[in-house]
């Protein structure tokens, strides 16, 4: 074993760990606004409504990502939809502003499939007596939602959610096939550069842990507090 | 024509769950001021008309008219009657994310447009007549079932309603809990809340009750003033229950 590219490489790999979380920080907050949307869409009266959640949800699950991602990255820009290059932000990150935000668009609407089953059974694990108090007092559906329904599913739904903010974490490596200068692409840019083909990918899959680590152990404190509340 | 006392009609109401008929035609009229109470065995349909006066089941058929409104027709702001019928459930439903007092002073905020100053004095005064002002602070978890159930009467008292519906509301109870929220029921009874309540609880039934409905199968069985139900009943179906439940 011999690490010492690192002395010349490391910033490849504080640039790529960087724009890994940022990528997959931005996914996940695309992918819960879709998914709660999805999952109110879901849950609702209207048949129509109904359809075009699931059909995005099977639809969304049952392909693979890089499918997705190519459809989105090469697919769009083919039919002549693209995000704007915004040069100042790319030379800021090191990145392709246009090219990341493919990246993050796949990843949200993808995570947001899973999301939407996560906060749909979240949603209707919540006692349904919940539901009867609030609409007993006169709050409109929407209300009840806001307040008492939802606060109540995310406390339901944080183990899964956190999970899948793991599983976004790990994903996003594969943006690296389309160029995307994060953690993934770097690692194995250095592999490429000092002919090394298996200690650059080790440290690349050690910073991956480091993230998604600590997340779960934190999400996991964060839960029982939560539950202090509660009965 | 609408006599200015009635405060919710029934008028044949009926309810199917898929073949199963559980209300089978209720006309009755509940008047202001009136403590109505309502017993019958279990599956007669008592919880599930109770939960028909302010719709949180639909009805299959017939009409509630609340306050001279027919609420079971399409078309008009279900959420607006329901906040002048306060609800009680067997099982309390607080809500457990929240303190107690956001609990109570929730609806008015969002609802009546109180200021939280405002909501805030409106339910302390609500809790210090149930004897609970220093439970404010406490979440749902910390609190016994009969203090649940004291402040979740304080949460729908805290819309100022027009009537209270009790749906069983000590039968989820200790036995030792019962009377401390019989205590805050007779009370508000006492103070002229009109008052529909489903309960097993006989003592309170011809104590408190102005008027006693005895349901089975889905009808209104026999009704009239405790001391002629409890005295002397008629139906031999009455008869039957209360040699059950009166021992």
């Amino acid at each position: 074993m011999n690490f010492s590219f690192l002395g010349k490489y490391w910033q490849f790999y504080v640039t790529g760990a960087k724009n890994t979380i940022l990528l997959a920080a931005l996914a996940v907050l695309f992918g819960v606004a879709i998914g709660l949307f999805l999952a109110l869409m879901k849950l609702s009266k209207r048949k129509g409504l109904r359809f075009i959640a699931s059909a995005y949800i099977e639809f969304i699950r049952g392909t693979p990502l890089l499918v997705q991602l190519f459809i989105i990255y090469y697919g769009l820009q083919a039919i002549g939809v693209k995000f704007p290059d915004i040069p100042w932000i790319g030379a800021i990150l090191g990145i392709n502003f246009s090219d990341f935000m493919s990246g993050v668009l796949t990843l949200g609407i993808n995570s947001g499939a899973y999301v939407a089953e996560i906060f749909r059974a979240g949603i209707q694990a919540v006692d349904p007596g919940q539901t009867e108090a609030a609409r007993s007092l006169g709050m409109p559906h929407r209300m009840a939602m806001r307040y008492i329904i939802i606060p109540q599913a995310i406390r339901n739904i944080l183990p899964a959610l956190g999970n899948e903010f793991v599983v976004v974490i790990k994903e996003s490596s594969i943006v690296s096939i389309i160029g995307i200068a994060e953690l993934m692409y770097k690692a194995d840019t250095v592999r490429g550069n000092t002919f090394q083909p298996f200690e650059p990918l080790l440290v690349a899959a050690f910073i991956y842990f480091m993230m998604t680590y600590p997340l779960s152990k934190l999400l996991a404190h964060i839960e029982r507090r939560m539950h202090t509340g509660d009965r | 024509m609408i006599d200015s006392n009635e405060l919710i009609q029934t008028r044949d109401l009926r309810k199917n769950f898929g073949k199963l008929e559980v209300l089978r035609g209720i006309t009755t009229t509940f008047s202001k001021g009136e403590v109505a109470v309502i017993i019958g065995p279990s599956g007669s349909g008592k919880s599930t008309f109770l939960r028909c006066l302010n719709l949180l089941e639909t009805p299959t058929a017939g009409q509630v008219i609340f306050e001279g409104v027919d609420i079971t027709r399409a078309g008009h702001d279900l959420d607006l009657h329901r906040r002048k019928m306060g609800m009680v459930f067997q099982l309390f439903n607080l809500f457990p994310h929240m303190p107690v007092l956001d609990n109570i002073t929730l609806a008015p905020r969002k609802l009546r447009g109180l200021s939280p100053s405002e909501a805030e004095d409106l339910s302390l005064r609500l809790l210090r007549r149930v004897g609970l002002e220093d439970k404010a602070r406490a979440y749902p978890a910390q609190l016994s079932g009969g203090q649940k159930q004291r402040i979740a009467i304080v949460r729908a008292l805290a819309m100022e309603p027009d009537v209270m519906l009790f749906d069983e509301p000590t039968s989820a109870l200790d036995p030792e809990m019962v009377g401390e929220v019989l205590e805050v029921m007779k009370d508000l009874a006492a103070e002229g809340m009109t008052m529909i309540v489903v309960t097993h609880e006989m003592r309170f039934a011809r104590d408190v009750g102005k008027r006693i409905l005895f349901m089975d199968g889905g009808l209104i069985a026999e009704e009239g003033s405790p001391s002629a139900i409890f005295s002397n009943p008629q139906n031999p179906r009455t008869k039957e229950f209360l040699k059950k439940v009166l021992v």
